[in-house]
């Protein structure tokens, strides 16, 4: 009897430790959140994104940067607020992240409020809405924001192309709505005209009305503002409706399936200027990677949502090196103290507001390739 | 000559929404199942049609693989969807969630075996050609007319004249009847997911051709068919095809008025306005009580 209770008193002892030991492993792992559109028309955006998140944990966890392993918990917002805002209440209040990764002008104010309020920082990589500025200390930018792409392309359009009379085919959503502001104004700063303004509903497929409005219109070029398969719907059928002049956009058509397709040829768009040809170890270990894993180069998207991950990983890091908890707000006072971040393009450091600042680039699309035409700097 | 241009644009867009919604109002009509998955029907068929056409093996096989595609998927939700929530007498409400559920699972389907991108389909069809000046259309709008015309002409023919088709106009109006007759009410309701589906793939393989694919688009489809079917009148079919090209033209033609944003808006405030003024539709028979 004696022996049957040494035994079962052993195994509880064993059981106890193994529990209490697998419980500190585990607290040691870091989960953190990632808000992305995985289904619905915005979905083209998904894998992109993740591409560029899965390759910076994989770099993570294989250089042990953190005492336990990294893990992403990715919530479906389809590019939309109301999924959008579940998923993050979800993230909060379920997975307890402290840091989440965010895409989306009309996502990333959405869930702002809930992060702001919970101290759960959130980092935007792919929104570019110019107001994803002013959402509180709690909310970080990793991309350059519309506006600069803005400034960047109207000059370039009315002084060194003689591009004056621009129609704007623009998202009725906040994010279009804020580049038919900085479209107006820059174009009156720089001489030129916003001669028609045509918004589209989100939910609209059909635009050959549309098109039909541009083509009357007259203009030198036609800046188009959505995302997602709409975006490349408006492409398509400008051109299929006898649209031939210039088109302009943004960096939200640097995606692969809209870089394929044969009616962007000749198109100018807008992005963010990163040096993937740096010698800094960072950048050519994701561009090495990058290409191997996935036949083909990286785009912004891919960098900055390698970057938000591994910003993440850099502040925790420093957070256990000082014994102190990986919590919102102590990522928060990590982050104002470190002046800057050895990310992929370089060492880069944050604005005031929570923002990074990258040069911007001018583009065309020749035969299905990228070529620049201008990089403009900002201060 | 906006107008004229907005005017066959519009008419394009109306022929194939009356494609679409004639196939929901003949199912919903003939077998009062709220078929919500129609939707799903038209992604099935567009991507189908994608897949052998650029496969390789033409457009022939590539439309027959999206009708049978189409009209296969409608009878199996007939049979293992529908029969057995009606032979357990579930309510509207359990067959619009079985429905709706099966299309979002339809949807990821297709994003998992498809991508869930954007396809572009790439047809010389699709290019506008400029018949005069500022008027351009693109063969694709033609074509969509004369689907339509074909398409509701065979139907109203079969609808006449054939004993099926007698059978699926005597099933909307009393279904004990038509067993009295001595007729299969099981297997006319299945004519009809046959038919209806069989209607939905000219209008998804020419809105693939002009507008691209994605997994969502089915969603937006079945709102317009609704929209349709309610403003013809629930359960006729003539008056749903009036309405899809009557939606179809406002909405085009509602860009020499309103803004552009608004366009969409134009199709349901028709809509409300038969609500409140005509409940019955277009040519829909008023309920009695």
């Amino acid at each position: 009897m004696k022996s049957i209770f040494a035994f079962v008193g052993k195994v509880s002892l064993t059981a106890c430790l193994g529990f209490s030991a697998m419980g500190s492993a585990l607290a040691a792992d870091q989960t953190i959140g990632a808000l992305f559109p995985l289904s619905g028309p915005n979905a083209v955006y998904g894998d992109v994104f993740m591409a560029g998140s899965d390759l910076a944990v994989e770099h993570v966890n294989a250089d042990n940067l953190l005492n336990g392993k990294l893990s992403i918990a990715y919530e479906d917002s389809q590019g939309l607020p109301q999924p959008a805002v579940i998923g993050m209440t979800k993230l909060v209040n379920v997975t307890n992240v402290p840091y989440t990764l965010s895409a989306f002008t009309g996502v990333s104010k959405a869930i702002s409020t809930i992060g702001q309020r919970n101290s759960v920082v959130a980092v935007n990589g792919g929104g570019v809405g110019p107001d994803l500025a002013q959402l509180g200390e709690y909310f970080w930018n990793v991309i350059p924001l519309v506006n600069l792409e803005v400034r960047a392309a109207v000059p370039y359009l009315v002084k060194e192309r003689d591009i004056k009379r621009i129609v704007l085919v623009y998202i009725d959503d906040p994010f279009g709505n804020s580049i038919l502001e900085e479209l107006e104004s820059e174009l009156e700063k720089a001489g030129g005209e916003l001669i028609d303004t045509l918004s589209v509903p989100t939910t609209a497929q059909q635009f050959s009305g549309v098109a039909a409005k541009v083509r009357a219109a007259k203009a030198d070029a036609v800046y188009v503002a959505s995302y997602g398969a709409q975006q490349i719907q408006i492409v398509k059928q400008l051109r299929d409706n006898g649209v031939d002049s210039l088109l302009v956009t943004y960096s939200g058509y640097a995606v692969p399936d809209a870089i394929a397709l044969p009616e962007s040829e000749g198109m100018i768009f807008t992005g963010q200027s990163v040096d993937f040809t740096s010698e800094d170890p960072v950048t050519q270990r994701f561009v090495k990677d990058f290409t191997a894993k996935h036949n083909r180069e990286p785009n912004a998207y891919n960098v900055n949502y390698y970057n938000a991950t591994r910003l993440f990983a850099l502040l925790a890091q420093a957070l256990e090196a000082e014994g102190k908890d990986v919590t919102g707000e102590n990522l928060l006072k990590k982050r104002l103290e470190t002046p800057s971040f050895d990310l992929v393009g370089g060492t880069v450091s944050f604005q005031e507001n929570g923002t990074l600042l990258f040069p911007i680039k001018i583009n065309t699309l020749k035969a299905g390739k990228t070529e620049t035409l201008k990089t403009v700097t900002f201060n | 000559m906006l107008a004229l241009q907005l005017a066959i644009t519009g008419l394009q867009t109306g022929a194939i929404y009356a494609l679409t919604a004639v196939g929901f109002s003949l199912i919903f009509g003939s077998t009062r199942i709220f078929h919500f998955s129609h939707g799903a029907t038209f992604i099935i068929a567009a991507y189908l049609f994608y897949f052998v056409d650029v496969s390789g093996y033409g457009v022939i096989p590539a439309i027959l693989a999206a009708a049978s595609g189409a009209i296969v998927f409608g009878l199996l939700m007939y049979r293992f969807i529908y029969v057995p929530i009606q032979r357990d007498e579930g309510s509207f409400f359990t067959v619009f969630v079985a429905s709706f559920g099966i299309g979002i699972v339809v949807q990821n389907v297709i994003g998992m075996v498809f991508g869930r991108g954007y396809v572009a389909v790439q047809t010389s069809l699709s290019k506008s050609v400029e018949l005069a000046e500022g008027l351009y259309v693109a063969p694709l709008a033609w074509i969509a007319v004369l689907c339509a015309t074909v398409f509701f002409a065979a139907l109203w023919y079969f609808l006449r004249f054939s004993t099926t088709g007698m059978a699926l106009r005597a099933l909307s109006d009393n279904p004990e009847l038509v067993r009295v007759f001595g007729l299969n009410p099981k297997f006319i309701s299945a004519c009809a997911f046959a038919i209806g589906s069989l209607l939905v793939v000219p209008a998804a393989i020419i809105s693939g051709a002009t507008q691209g694919l994605n997994p969502a688009m089915g969603h937006h489809v079945m709102l317009i068919s609704l929209a349709a079917t309610i403003v013809g009148g629930i359960g006729s079919v003539p008056g749903t095809l009036i309405a899809g090209l009557v939606l179809g033209l406002a909405e085009s033609l509602a860009l020499l008025y309103v803004e552009s944003q608004w366009t969409e808006a134009v199709t349901f405030a028709i809509l409300f306005l038969f609500i409140l003024l005509r409940p019955s539709g277009l040519l829909g028979r008023s309920a009695t009580h």
